[in-house]
């Protein structure tokens, strides 16, 4: 699954560590999503986007 | 607590376990480091649950769910495996039932006799296998749990 969290990321001046702390998880979890190497959960997805004030589809692109 | 000082605590704990098999074999009482180690499980638990500076979010949670769950699911094929070894071997062995006479034990019936040592530790290389088995398991466990944190980025370097 592709995202686009990095750019927002970046959008909102927001480091990786910064972006976990408001979110509650690890830095490596940011990372490990924006690499695309854990797809989140649907709770931690929302939750993403809500932070940024978009839509989960906007951050998140499904490629079957 | 900090979690770094429940890692010491919980070396000093594995020592002081080490301590008390060494001891329990000295005294042979396989009790004292059967209670021993539940005990040291539970102060450990306890000492865990009150770590303030734990981060288990929701990757590291399904990181150490997929190792489980791998690790059961080899470790129950070894498993299987060693139990049909060891039911060959014991089905291999002579029943120990006596001869219809007694006062002519027949050529086998001598063999088993001449074999059963009582003062052998028969329980006790049981529960050396069992160890090596316990061993293995948290080998497998260790070896899946280093796979998943490496599929799901736990050492990926900073792009920032």
């Amino acid at each position: 699954m592709k995202n686009k969290i990095k750019v927002y990321r970046a959008m909102h001046d927001l480091t990786q560590e910064a972006l976990a702390a408001e979110l509650g998880v690890t830095r490596q979890t940011i990372l490990a999503i924006e690499k695309g190497k854990y797809d989140p959960s649907i709770d931690l997805a929302f939750r993403i986007a809500r932070f940024f004030s978009v839509s989960v589809e906007d951050l998140f692109q499904y490629e079957g | 607590m900090r979690q770094n000082t429940f890692y010491l605590m919980a070396g000093v704990t594995g020592l002081v376990e080490v301590g008390i098999f060494w001891l329990a074999v000295q005294l042979r009482n396989p009790f004292l480091i059967m209670v021993s180690f539940i005990i040291g499980f539970v102060f450990l638990y306890v000492l865990w649950r009150q770590v303030s500076d734990r981060k288990d979010d929701e990757r590291a949670v399904y990181i150490t769910e997929k190792a489980k769950s791998r690790t059961l699911d080899v470790f129950w094929v070894i498993f299987f495996a060693l139990s049909l070894g060891s039911a060959v071997i014991g089905f291999s062995t002579p029943l120990h039932i006596p001869p219809p006479n007694p006062a002519l034990p027949p050529d086998n019936f001598r063999v088993i006799v001449r074999n059963v040592h009582p003062d052998r530790p028969f329980m006790g290389y049981f529960g050396l296998f069992q160890l090596i088995l316990l061993f293995l398991l948290i080998l497998l466990y260790l070896v899946f749990r280093i796979y998943y944190s490496r599929k799901y980025g736990d050492w990926d370097s900073d792009e920032e």
